[in-house]
């Protein structure tokens, strides 16, 4: 029976889906995997007694789903249905067969459109239904959560199937549809890498990281980042002053909005592939661009992309090696990319021509490609926007991190109070204002190898990282560059040391936390000529913290972190390290996959500056005239005789140290 | 009726259609006929709304082709490659075009099943490319289409179904007035099976006419001259050669006025013999500069 509504035909519909059964059925097949897979889950926590009924809970695991899950899924699969029931549009005798057939584009189109939604939604459907009907049997089922998610897989799979259908009428190729569906999709973050790729190349200290300046031209990144699961759970305050978290009291799906927003996209986008639909040509079958207005488009930017990536890669080649700065040389990027813009025009028009003969008459494109790749390697490294003389205003500022490392040690520190951030600031515009002798690398400091400056700023929500290689490892060149300099003393900053030394308990996500244990290692016992690490109490561990934090106000860490000599930092540097064990209480949202993680562990080392720590090590009795830290040199020196004489022995500690040396015994040294 | 005027279909810049004319009566087998790469296929694929022309109309009873759903459910076509699905028997394209052709008679497909013997659950894939024609025939004959167009129809087919074919063709021609549009390039065979031609030439309609018209118009010459004279200067001729003293002629005009014509000149002999489909293919497009040519390798 023919349907009387002029835009649909109930016989294509099922043509379409009994042709390709293999792919719905076999996705579907998969998907049963997971409520099957939940089924288990039940069935085994019920075996051990647990509720596992609670309907938020399974809610949330909706939600996780749709948040992380189904964009993927749905960006995948939406693409292997479009190449189903769009396919005859690549085969000139499909299309011919299509076209000839009594209905209109407008029935083809709605029919076939409505085919692939279908196709979509079989597999969420039979893997919902599962899922719903075992969240049933066990007296799981929140309507709510339900609808949301219903709602949310249909937007994201009509998203997804639309923007397919859209770029199946933008090509005439199946090979071309897949390249093309996917530069649809990351299109927005390739080319803010792209650029970014360049200018790290080009502005010292620049490290552009992928920061999503039009995320939302990259559907599924913006989807997987903006999207995702909320809930709370009930928080009981114990006796002990403890806080622990009960059943969870509500869950949301953060910013469902956003595939609300995607899902209204995807009706404008249907409405373009409409609109390609009835002006193409069923010549353009097989084709790598059937829009004729797309062909220049896709020319260029081709070039342009290839001037980019290849033009980055041919540099890095040929050119790297004749660098003698930091920073890229505009001329021979410039030429790269030329080259590589001019080889992205040829292989553009070869595949819009479907031949490898497109050189005649070329010279114009070819001409424009390489000004264009010129101009564009010109523009950048001019840095019209000021990108590599940046430095922030402390007051603009959310959050800041520094890292630096050099051959004695590193540090890795979050800084969010004012007055640090100024340090680093200054600091930064610091190495700025060095650049020349920074960046020359025949400029002689960089003999003696190098370290590194990482600063990152939290600016209105987004991360922007800096990278400086620095020659802390040099000696002498500290008095040259006052750069050096202030990073030496940013590294003795107490809030830097705080911030570097309890990293491991200042993280966000932790609520609070208990010091239940210490351990010092590798004590030097005179009397038995051994080393052994020692356990601490709760009681002396807080002393010793407590001690730990005035030697950090008094500026006694990071004092050998940038020292150039090793040996000296060996003598200065003890080779036993503390550790503090803190029990710590996890927000409720990271509890889930906090789990087992309840004890974290505070490490580091100490040197001779550090007196207070020592100072307490001997009030507590830890370190006395019988026991004491060896530095690094002496337990290397020990290590050493050790090697040469064959076999361990106490016995073999050189006399000098086992006797004579008071280094690591508070009372004597300081 | 089939119409078109003037139609125009480039690609790329290249005219295939460059203004195309011609008139396809009611009823009758026009076979469309012109060299290689003339715009027969194009053409045939503006008339069944594959193709949408650039310039000019396209009319079947008068109404435009294109997005025309009621129109083509009277119009059934059968293309140079025809298309079926990779996994389909023929029963699975019958299904198919039954949901599209509000006409397709099962009580017919049933009927020619005795005709082309195929085994209908066959995967089309697996058939020769004889069968798929058969096939093709089969599809588009129970679809009770008014208007039949074939592209190149009977490639493939042994010598007894080409002549089955076109006899279930002429026979729904005769008995419910279908229109058939005939591409071939065999032009014995058209000859013998339409009743209307049009010559297609670099996208222009250089002729059409009906075949008696074409013959009569048309007409070959065997003349001797006296003294074993040559074809004299003044004679208007489409083409001449002579083997002996007999001399071949062709020309534009019918038999009775050429002769009249060569009588001023006193031939010792003159015999009007007519024309077949190919000689006036090979003749009038001889004058649209596509002759044999005579060429030494």
């Amino acid at each position: 029976m023919r349907s009387k509504t002029l835009y649909f035909n109930p016989t294509l519909f099922k043509k379409n889906l009994t042709r390709f059964w293999p792919l719905w059925g076999g996705v579907s097949l998969v998907g049963v995997l997971f409520p099957l897979a939940l089924l288990t889950i039940v069935i085994q926590e019920g075996s051990f007694g647990h509720a596992v009924s609670d309907p938020l809970e399974f809610t949330k695991g909706y939600y996780l789903v749709v948040a992380y899950a189904v964009p993927v899924i749905s960006l995948i699969y939406g693409a292997l249905c479009a190449l189903a029931v769009w396919g005859w549009l690549y085969n000139s005798r499909s299309v011919g067969m299509y076209h000839s057939l009594p209905a209109t584009r407008k029935e083809l189109f709605a029919t076939d459109f409505l085919s692939g939604m279908a196709m979509m939604l079989i597999p969420y459907a039979i893997t919902g239904a599962l899922t719903v009907a075992v969240s049933a049997t066990v007296g799981a089922m929140d309507p709510v959560g339900l609808l949301v998610t219903v709602l949310c897989v249909l937007g994201e799979s009509f998203f997804y199937f639309a923007t397919a259908t859209l770029i199946v009428f933008f090509t005439g190729n199946p090979f071309a549809f897949v390249g093309f569906y996917g530069i649809f999709h990351f299109l927005a973050a390739g080319a803010e890498q792209l650029i970014a790729l360049l200018m790290t190349q080009f502005y010292f200290g620049v490290e552009q990281a992928y920061e999503g300046v039009a995320e939302f031209l990259s559907p599924t990144l913006c989807l997987i980042r903006h999207v995702s699961p909320y809930g709370e759970y009930e928080r009981i305050d114990t006796a002990e002053g403890w806080v622990e978290y009960g059943h969870l009291e509500f869950v949301t799906l953060q910013n469902a909005w956003v595939i609300g927003l995607y899902a209204l996209a995807g009706v404008a986008l249907l409405g373009c592939a409409w609109a390609l639909y009835r002006r193409r040509r069923s010549e353009s079958a097989g084709e790598v661009v059937a829009v004729g207005w797309m062909k220049p488009v896709f020319r260029y930017g081709c070039a342009l992309c290839a001037a980019f990536t290849g033009g980055s890669a041919l540099y890095v080649i040929f050119c790297t090696g004749f660098q003698t700065g930091a920073t890229a040389g505009v001329l021979p990027m410039a030429v790269c990319m030329v080259v590589a813009g001019v080889i992205g025009y040829y292989i553009a028009s070869m595949l819009l021509a479907k031949s490898l003969r497109v050189f005649r008459g070329s010279w114009k494109g070819v001409l424009a490609t390489g000004i264009a790749a010129a101009a564009a390697c010109v523009f950048i490294s001019a840095d019209p926007f000021g990108v590599e003389s940046w430095v922030p205003e402390a007051g603009e500022l959310e959050g800041a991190y520094i890292s630096l490392h050099a051959r004695n040690g590193y540090l890795d520190v979050d800084i969010s109070d004012q007055a640090t951030m100024q340090k680093v600031l200054d600091l930064h515009r610091t190495v700025l204002s060095e650049k020349e002798r920074l960046n020359d690398r025949d400029g002689g400091f960089w003999n003696a190898g190098s370290g590194y400056m990482n600063l990152s700023y939290w600016v209105e929500g987004k991360r922007i990282s800096r990278y400086y290689r620095l020659p802390f490892s040099e000696a002498g060149t500290q008095a040259q560059l006052e750069s050096l300099q202030k990073a030496a003393s940013l590294a003795t900053d107490p809030v830097i040391q705080e911030n570097n030394i309890f990293e491991q308990i200042l993280w966000e996500d932790i609520v609070s936390t208990r010091l239940i244990h210490g351990y010092i290692g590798d004590i030097y016992h005179r009397d038995t000529r051994e080393i052994d690490g020692m356990d601490l109490s709760p009681e002396q561990a807080k002393t010793l913290e407590a001690a730990v934090r005035r030697d950090i106000q008094a500026g006694n860490f990071g004092k050998t972190v940038f020292l150039a000599d090793e040996e000296e930092r060996d003598r200065l540097v003890y080779f036993g390290s503390i550790q503090l064990d803190y029990n710590v209480t996890w927000k409720p949202e990271v509890q889930n996959y906090r789990n087992g993680d309840d004890v974290r562990t505070v490490s580091f080392e100490i040197s001779v500056y550090c007196t207070e720590t020592l100072k307490a090590l001997e009030d507590m009795g830890i370190l006395d005239a019988s026991h004491r830290l060896l530095t690094c040199a002496e337990y290397y020196g020990m290590e050493w005789q050790e090697r040469e004489e064959g076999a361990y022995a106490a016995e073999s500690f050189p006399e000098h140290i086992a006797e004579e040396s008071t280094v690591g015994y508070a009372g004597e040294a300081y | 009726m089939i119409q078109v005027q003037n139609a125009v279909k480039r690609f790329d810049g290249f005219a295939a259609l460059d203004g195309a004319t011609l008139s396809v009566p009611a009823g009758s087998v026009y076979g469309l006929v012109g060299p290689n790469g003339a715009g027969k296929s194009t053409l045939i694929r503006c008339l069944t709304g594959i193709y949408r022309q650039d310039e000019g109309t396209l009319t079947v009873d008068e109404q435009p082709v294109w997005e025309n759903r009621a129109l083509k459910s009277r119009v059934a076509a059968i293309a140079d490659d025809w298309y079926y699905f990779p996994q389909a028997a023929i029963r699975d394209m019958c299904k198919f075009y039954r949901g599209f052709y509000p006409n397709f008679s099962m009580e017919r497909y049933e009927k020619l099943k005795e005709v082309f013997q195929i085994d209908e659950k066959r995967p089309l894939r697996r058939l020769s490319k004889g069968m798929q024609k058969q096939a093709a025939f089969w599809l588009a004959l129970s679809a009770m289409p008014d208007y039949l167009i074939l592209d190149e129809p009977v490639d493939g087919l042994d010598p007894v179904m080409r002549r089955q074919v076109w006899s279930l063709v002429l026979g729904d021609v005769s008995q419910r007035g279908t229109t058939v549009l005939v591409s071939s390039h065999n032009l014995r065979e058209l000859e013998d099976v339409c009743d209307h031609v049009g010559i297609l030439d670099h996208g222009k309609v250089l002729l059409e006419r009906s075949l008696a018209q074409l013959q009569d118009n048309m007409v070959k010459l065997q003349v001797v001259f006296q003294n074993g004279g040559g074809v004299p200067e003044d004679l208007e001729v489409l083409h001449a050669s002579h083997v002996g003293r007999i001399h071949t002629l062709i020309m534009r005009m019918g038999a009775e006025e050429a002769t009249n014509r060569l009588a001023v000149y006193e031939p010792m002999l003159v015999d009007a013999v007519p024309l077949t489909l190919e000689e006036i293919f090979i003749y009038e497009l001889g004058g649209a500069d596509y002759a044999v040519k005579d060429i030494v390798l």
